[in-house]
């Protein structure tokens, strides 16, 4: 990635523009055609591929497609977010909580109230992990276990509950159960292009890529890293709220179990590294991380469709990840053995 | 950019008279445990004021038993993250174990014991060579290590692992038992030999400084001639065997195994090792800092057990606790 960038001025006259392009998204662009064959291959493998499967893979996977587009963020300004998944149960159980029995209108007030918060909430740990000099992945450890305790202290056994409403635009139906694809498929899109092209095209954004690629450099540049960083976290956060919301329109209840946000927390890292985020920050995209956290969801019925079991499918869902990791790195290997 | 944004350097020299928080700074970076001690004698007098009966051999005992399993798995963080590593499977790799050992318990101890280390063995080769050979990031590859290891025992314990969740009665003494009238357990003297090793190999053998050099500036390392995967690797294969140990004492203290055995082992073991002044990025630290993180975690655990505080609030306290530990070290650090 790196040297395609690097040797892309003295290419520039020969190479078209398209090629470069092309050369510099093939993670990307990779992971996408791996998305398309294993929908083709997915609607093979079923009798009956329909509008029901889109609906519940692409409603399913919203929640690990927030989490991995707040992560990716975090990552690419040179953070690491280990909180995700306990910021997620928080807002799934706020929601649950407070929002069983109330008007759409009021439902409306509180999902965009928690957003909001959360966002702001993770913008502190943003804040701390700047000033206090201690690791990302350590301060962010430390706010998982107060996040998730406060989970459990807000609604200490799973419940609550949320608008019909609420459930329809997340899932496209108002008890969660088929319905439209158009809803999830808006909400998947939405988000994702808008955190995209952000951090393409805003100078916030861009300095991002820049202070996780070598934080003292963007410094002497005269960037704001401390900013840039806060800012990395607030989105992250938002991301996590808006996967808290989308679990609680999905289940139509709140679950403070620990695992649950450990297991979410682990699963938008693997997005994030499989989708071409660099864990060393400063490269990557947003739009590869959608589609490795769709992978990743529909993995489990692919699997299942093949009359593999739940726990055979979760070895091959961990040899996978290896195993395109380590292809990965002999791809790096041989290159630059080449150049 | 067409307007820079200033920004403040962090590293503005002042050139001041040392006041005597710096001072006492300066101290404390010269000698970074004298802290962690400090830390952990409040906390042992904070528990003695909620619960005097804690003061005594029998509550030291109690937080000594939970601090061993919890100080070797963490020695497998401190060594892999001093070489710029991390294990998010040492707690499955130390489940397994404890499933192994207690699958082949009929046999004997001893058998049990060594098929268990054999897991270990084995799962942080293909960890070490996943990271090395193949340079998948250490936080996925083992993260996926994990995701397999746990697929497969769950499959295993409904075939031929089924009904092994009893250990043999020479571990379950390993574990949870104790000598010289109810005193010493076992344990702490397994971890005490386990520390002293991982001490010496870290301070005294080259292998050691080079997991230090290798942490610090691999390429250096590299150009310098040496073999860095061939340090990498065994770093992996100590860790694994590290796990198992801890899995094998955790089922010796709990008498069965179970698949949740070790799981919640994973974050504290790498806080520990954090709270202990080991460098997340490695090159910096040591194990005598994490045996002092793995201790202050339990008394802290037995404090928050004492207070009767439901789950919520201890992991709240725990959290909190874990940062201001991490930050006020970080800070006294660079006061230093």
């Amino acid at each position: 990635m790196t040297s395609a960038v690097l040797h892309g001025n003295n290419v520039a006259n020969r190479t078209p523009r398209w090629r470069r392009g092309l050369a510099r998204n093939s993670w990307v662009l990779g992971v996408w055609l791996l998305l398309g064959v294993l929908l083709f291959w997915y609607s093979t493998l079923i009798p009956v591929f329909g509008k029901f499967q889109i609906v519940s893979i692409s409603k399913n996977s919203l929640p690990l497609i927030y989490l991995a587009i707040g992560q990716a963020i975090i990552v690419i300004a040179g953070g690491i977010d280990l909180s995700m998944g306990a910021l997620l149960l928080l807002t799934n159980v706020i929601a649950a909580r407070f929002m069983l029995g109330q008007p759409i209108g009021i439902v409306l007030l509180i999902a965009v109230a928690l957003i909001l918060g959360i966002g702001l909430l993770n913008g502190l740990t943003g804040y701390i992990v700047s000033i206090s000099g201690v690791p990302d992945i350590v301060v962010t450890l430390a706010t998982s276990y107060i996040w998730s305790g406060l989970a459990l202290r807000i609604l200490p056994s799973p419940g609550g509950g949320t608008a019909p409403g609420f459930r329809w635009l997340f899932t496209g139906a108002e008890s969660g159960i088929g319905g439209t694809y158009v809803m999830p498929i808006l909400m998947m899109v939405i988000p994702a292009l808008a955190v995209f092209i952000f951090s393409r095209r805003s100078r916030i954004g861009l300095s991002m890529y820049a202070i996780g690629s070598s934080s003292v450099a963007a410094r002497l540049l005269g960037l704001d890293v401390r900013r840039a960083k806060i800012v990395s976290y607030a989105i992250g956060g938002a991301m996590a709220a808006l996967a808290g919301l989308a679990t609680v329109a999905l289940t139509g209840t709140g679950d403070p179990r620990f695992s649950v946000g450990a297991n979410a927390t682990l699963n938008s890292v693997a997005a994030i590294v499989l989708g071409g985020v660099a864990l060393t920050g400063g490269a990557g995209s947003v739009l590869g991380v959608v589609a490795t956290a769709v992978i990743l969801i529909m993995l489990n019925p692919i699997l299942t469709a093949m009359g593999i079991n739940a726990n055979s499918a979760q070895v091959i869902q961990g040899l996978l990840i290896a195993v395109v990791m380590m292809i990965g790195g002999l791809v790096t290997l041989l290159r630059e053995r080449a150049s | 950019m067409s307007q820079p944004t200033m920004s403040v350097p962090i590293n503005s020299p002042k050139r001041k008279a040392p006041g005597p928080l710096a001072r006492a700074g300066a101290v404390v970076a010269q000698y970074p445990t004298l802290v962690l001690v400090g830390v952990l004698v409040i906390l042992v007098l904070l528990t003695g004021a909620i619960e005097p009966n804690y003061l005594s051999i029998n509550g030291a005992r109690s937080t000594l038993l939970q601090a061993a399993p919890l100080g070797i798995l963490a020695g497998a963080q401190t060594i892999l993250m001093l070489a710029g590593g991390i294990d998010l499977s040492v707690t499955m790799i130390a489940t397994a174990s404890a499933y192994v050992a207690a699958n082949q318990s009929p046999h004997g101890a001893v058998i049990a014991i060594l098929f268990g280390l054999v897991i270990g063995l084995i799962v942080g080769s293909i960890n070490g060579v996943g990271v090395t050979v193949f340079r998948v990031n250490p936080l996925i590859m083992t993260l996926a290590m994990a995701a397999v290891i746990l697929g497969l025992f769950t499959s295993w314990t409904q075939t031929f692992l089924q009904g092994s969740t009893q250990v043999a009665p020479f571990i379950r003494l390993l574990g949870g038992g104790s000598f010289l009238g109810n005193r010493i357990p076992y344990s702490v003297v397994v971890w005490a030999i386990v520390a002293i090793i991982l001490i010496w190999l870290l301070r005294r053998s080259g292998w050691g400084r080079l997991l230090y050099a290798i942490g610090d500036n691999e390429i250096a390392v590299r150009l310098a001639g040496v073999q860095v995967w061939q340090v990498r690797i065994t770093a992996y294969m100590v860790a694994g065997v590290l796990g198992s140990i801890g899995g094998i004492l955790l089922a010796g203290r709990t008498g069965s195994v179970d698949l949740q055995l070790a799981g919640a082992f994973l974050l504290p073991s790498i806080a520990a090792v954090v709270i202990g002044g080991t460098s997340t990025f490695g090159g910096v630290g040591g194990y005598t800092g994490t045996i002092l993180g793995a201790l202050i975690l339990s008394v802290l655990n037995s404090m928050l057990t004492f207070l009767n505080a439901g789950q919520a609030v201890q992991q709240i306290v725990y959290g909190v606790i874990v940062l201001a530990l991490a930050w006020g070290y970080a800070g006294f650090i660079r006061r230093g």
